[in-house]
């Protein structure tokens, strides 16, 4: 049963039922895994899945439903769960099902340098970066983690306005994590690479990658507590900024989840801030042409060297504070209701090197890797508490690797005690966003160690 | 589901290219999700999941494959696809299933699909009026309401075939204060491996309230100093320490492979003889029970820690092969998307003999922790970190004004050995838990407890 076929029947069925305006979202997602241990294939992952889900306006209501059995049955199992769930909703908010931009950007999000890949050439490829990172130094004991995940994704959106887009899209990651031993002691680091086209991945320099990082964290200890100016790296800055970028939704401003309320033309972050939102930029994992409302896509700066210029709209919230959606309505998936995110999110690059930077401190910390930003980051009020690794620096040089500490401080505070933005960008893992940061040194930042 | 012959066809297919175990999952779930901001209903969503994975093993290589394709030819090629990644040839066998008739230990009341959508709002209702009306600081509440109902099937060519109904409720009640341009949040999530019942055995009006007073707590608060204290932490969600630290680095995912700083201590002393801990999939109608597990085995009570000794971990069937020990029927997966792995069900540190007064009346100076957040662990080198959701200081036996944005951090086997006193008000607290198999529910609990030193990351300088 293919979902062209089934969306007649269910737009039809639904009006049958008192639905007024309807809509169709239909995901296929294809992937490929496979994992690495000691020279074996540890795990393989093979799949091949999908769903569509309904929602439609009834009694003015905007009623939500969703299968991944997709058959005869889900005509009616769709119309009847969105109609019982429309007539308890109680939004005050019309209820938008929209017909469509104007003009929509042409982009290519999924590239034939990935789709034709034999799986055999991908376990080669994850084979040999074991080998390399067992090979590198004799203190790697395991290598706990190599990972190849590839997938695909084709998204559809149709509706009773005469909507009627898809898109596809792929991209492979791969990930490694070593563990090193020196005596008794006993370090870790993670490296990962993301890339739309196979030839880009690079065993020699994943491997080396993350192997000198696990080495250079042997002998690391805690500091002393006390506010240290800090060089946030810049993965290590873009999961922190991913884990804040709800602030600049207008969906949080307008619920009052984000201190963002009433600050459009403010300063909100020091002089050299600037964040972009581009759902074109190459290589973006989150790229797309229109959002989960059918809205073409744009790109958009939401900070300009420090003021803030705009938020996160979808066609809901843009109505109510009387502007037009920016294109980020957005839809975890098939089973979620829209919300507002982000594309590819990123603070702009600088001109300052990583060396210049260190070199500029007198006494502080490099900050390589942040933990429990899922529970020492309060998103609304922008407290942090997050356990850290990284490097000790005295007079402009590394001293010695840190760990065990603490750093903390208020995002919103963070964002105008940034002195100097790095011209390193990269992008942390993927999730529901891709986000993206260059290292950053930021002034007064609490240190908890001993 | 799927019907036994079709099953037995797919088990011998998978089977067709050398691999030496073959097993198919089947999941049937029904969701229901509600959120409620402000007093009024923003979103209700219901869906069904439906998939099929089969899993194939050869020594210690495994393959697994998913899809929600549900027709007989699909699944075939599916099979004979996924047998292709193992190479060798077919071994003679016989396939004979023995249902399994497992005791039932989580007797369902009233079915959520039973219940009408306005009485779920009902109750969601009282919650926020509850939590609003606690104080003129509340600015805003969140409530979020979800049930499931999750129906498995696990047959495997050992000759498994089990079956299990799953059906989870969950109230979340999340509370903003907030005062000049300041806010704080205080959060509450009750659930348990019930029905609807569990509204008749529960007071949510009182999570909400708790929640709110969290919230209003913490806007007085001043930041937690930084240092290394000795920490009190409180029993119910506090178990999260447990979990994090030390159940982590249990489980057979790290174990097996020699990357948990636990492997090869069974027998030795890893904990102050005061600390006994378990895991226990059998509690009736607790969040992280279940009959049996993902992979058909009944969920069992395994003793972790006894008295202070490295007693047991928590195994799956690919990791049992590794480790040459048998299952503990603690594999779990969030879904069909996921080959399930050893996971923890209710886990946490059983009740001592302190009485909470004795525990805080002999410390000095130190922080009580009385609600936690979330937290996680990197199992390669046990080293956690969690957040301090409500906290206070201790001062000279007495708990002292409150101090907020608090995290803990150390290292699991080294905090083990600085519990110097545990309570005996054992209670339970509601997470989920993310890993490699997915996010599943999970408790944690634990009785009150005093940890000697831990590094408290706060904004407040030194001690």
């Amino acid at each position: 049963m293919d979902v062209d076929r089934l969306k007649g029947q269910i737009f039809e069925h639904g009006k049958n039922e008192g639905f007024t305006d309807m809509e169709i979202f239909h995901e296929n997602n294809s992937g490929f895994s496979c994992k690495v241990f000691k020279g074996e294939i540890d795990n393989y992952v093979v799949s091949e899945e999908g769903g569509i889900s309904f929602r439609g306006v009834h009694n003015k209501q905007m009623g939500y439903s969703y299968t991944e059995k997709i058959d005869e049955s889900a005509i009616k199992v769709l119309v009847e769960m969105a109609k019982e769930n429309a007539e308890i909703v109680e939004n005050e908010e019309e209820e938008i099902i929209f017909k469509g931009s104007k003009e929509y950007k042409n982009i290519n999000l999924c590239s034939n340098g990935l789709a034709g890949i034999p799986t055999d050439k991908k376990l080669d490829f994850i084979k040999e970066l074991e080998r390399k990172a067992y090979s590198i130094d004799n203190r790697v004991i395991n290598v706990n983690d190599c990972i190849y995940n590839d997938y695909e994704n084709e998204r559809g959106l149709y509706n009773t306005k005469g909507l009627d887009k898809n898109e596809k899209s792929n991209f492979a990651l791969s990930y490694i994590s070593v563990i090193v031993r020196e005596n008794d002691e006993i370090q870790n680091a993670r490296a990962f690479k993301i890339c739309r086209d196979f030839r880009d991945f690079n065993t020699e320099s994943l491997a080396k990658r993350v192997v000198d990082r696990a080495l250079s964290y042997l002998g690391a200890k805690p500091v002393k507590s006390k506010t240290y100016t800090i060089l946030l790296e810049n993965i290590a800055s873009a999961d922190l900024l991913k884990t804040f970028s709800g602030i600049f939704s207008a969906d949080n401003v307008q619920k009052g989840r984000s201190l963002l309320k009433g600050k459009l033309g403010e300063a909100i972050g020091s002089m050299p801030l600037t964040i972009i939102d581009d759902p074109f930029m190459d290589g973006g994992v989150a790229g797309r042409s229109f959002d989960s409302e059918g809205v073409a896509s744009e790109k958009m700066s939401l900070v300009e060297e420090g003021i803030l210029q705009g938020l996160l709209h979808n066609l809901k919230t843009a109505k109510k504070d009387g502007v037009e959606s920016t294109g980020h309505g957005y839809k975890s998936s098939y089973k979620g209701a829209i919300t507002v995110a982000p594309s590819n999110l990123y603070i702009q690059p600088g001109l300052n090197t990583y060396e210049d930077m260190v070199s500029s401190m007198d006494e502080g910390l490099i900050i390589t890797e942040l933990q429990g930003l899922h529970s020492g980051a309060n998103t609304v009020s922008g407290d942090f508490s997050l356990a850290a690794k990284g490097y000790y620096v005295k007079n402009g040089k590394i001293e010695n690797p840190v760990n065990q500490i603490t750093i903390a401080g208020n995002f919103y505070e963070v964002l105008k005690n940034i002195e100097i933005v790095g011209e390193d960008l990269k992008f942390a893992m993927p999730d529901i966003t891709y986000v993206g940061s260059p290292s950053l040194k930021i002034k007064d930042i609490s240190v908890a160690g001993e | 589901m799927l019907n036994e012959k079709f099953i037995e066809d797919i088990i011998m297919v998978a089977l067709s290219t050398g691999g030496d175990f073959a097993e198919v999952f089947v999941e049937d779930r029904y969701n229901t999700e509600i959120t409620m901001i402000g007093g009024k209903v923003e979103n209700s969503i219901s869906g069904r999941d439906f998939g099929v994975g089969i899993r194939i093993f050869k020594g210690l290589n495994s393959v697994y494959a998913y899809t929600n394709q549900h027709n007989k030819d699909a699944l075939m090629d599916m099979a004979i696809k996924t047998g292709g990644a193992m190479q060798g040839t077919k071994r003679d066998m016989e396939l004979d299933f023995v249902k399994y008739d497992y005791r039932n230990i989580n007797p369902i009341e009233c079915l959520p699909n039973s219940v009408g959508k306005s009485q779920k709002v009902a109750v969601m209702r009282e919650a926020y009026e509850a939590a609003d009306g606690y104080s003129d600081r509340i600015s805003q509440v969140i409530v979020r309401y979800l049930d499931y109902n999750q129906n498995i099937l696990v047959a495997n060519s050992e000759g498994k075939f089990a079956e299990d109904e799953r059906i989870r409720t969950r109230i979340s009640i999340q509370s903003i204060a907030s005062k000049d341009n300041e806010m704080q949040t205080g959060l509450y999530s009750p659930g348990a491996h019930m029905g609807f019942e569990f509204y008749d055995k529960i007071d949510v009006g009182q999570y909400g309230r708790e929640a709110s007073r969290i919230a209003v707590t913490m806007l007085g608060a001043e930041p937690c100093p930084s240092g290394r204290f000795p920490v009190i932490i409180d029993n119910k969600f506090g178990g999260v320490i447990f979990h994090e630290a030390c159940g982590h680095g249990l489980e057979a995912t790290s174990v097996a492979k020699k990357s948990s700083v636990f492997a090869d201590k069974i027998g030795q002393q890893v904990a102050t003889d005061i600390v006994t801990a378990i895991d226990d999939g059998t509690i009736p109608n607790a969040w992280g029970s279940s009959n049996i597990d993902d992979e058909g085995e009944p969920t069992r009570k395994n003793i972790l820690i006894e008295n202070g000794i490295l007693k047991g971990y928590m195994i799956d069937k690919l990791n049992a092969r590794r480790m040459k020990m048998d299952t503990t029927g603690s594999a779990r997966r969030q879904s069909y998307k996921f080959a399930p792995t050893s996971r923890m069900t209710n886990t946490y540190i059983a009740a001592g003999e302190s009485t909470p007064e004795e525990i805080i009346s002999n410390t000095e100076c130190g922080i009580y922790a009385k609600y936690m957040g979330g937290g996680s662990v990197n199992p390669a080198t046990g080293d956690f970190n969690f957040a301090v959701m409500e906290g206070y200081l201790v001062k000279n036996g007495r708990v002292d004004k409150p101090v907020r944005g608090a995290t803990l951090i150390g290292n699991g086997p080294d905090i083990l050995y600085k519990i110097d006193m545990v309570g005996n008000n054992l209670e339970y607290g509601q997470g989920m838990c993310g890993s490699i198999s997915g996010a599943i529910p999970t408790n944690v609990g634990q009785p009150m407890i005093r940890v000697s030193e831990i590094t408290v990351g706060g904004r407040s300088g030194g001690k």
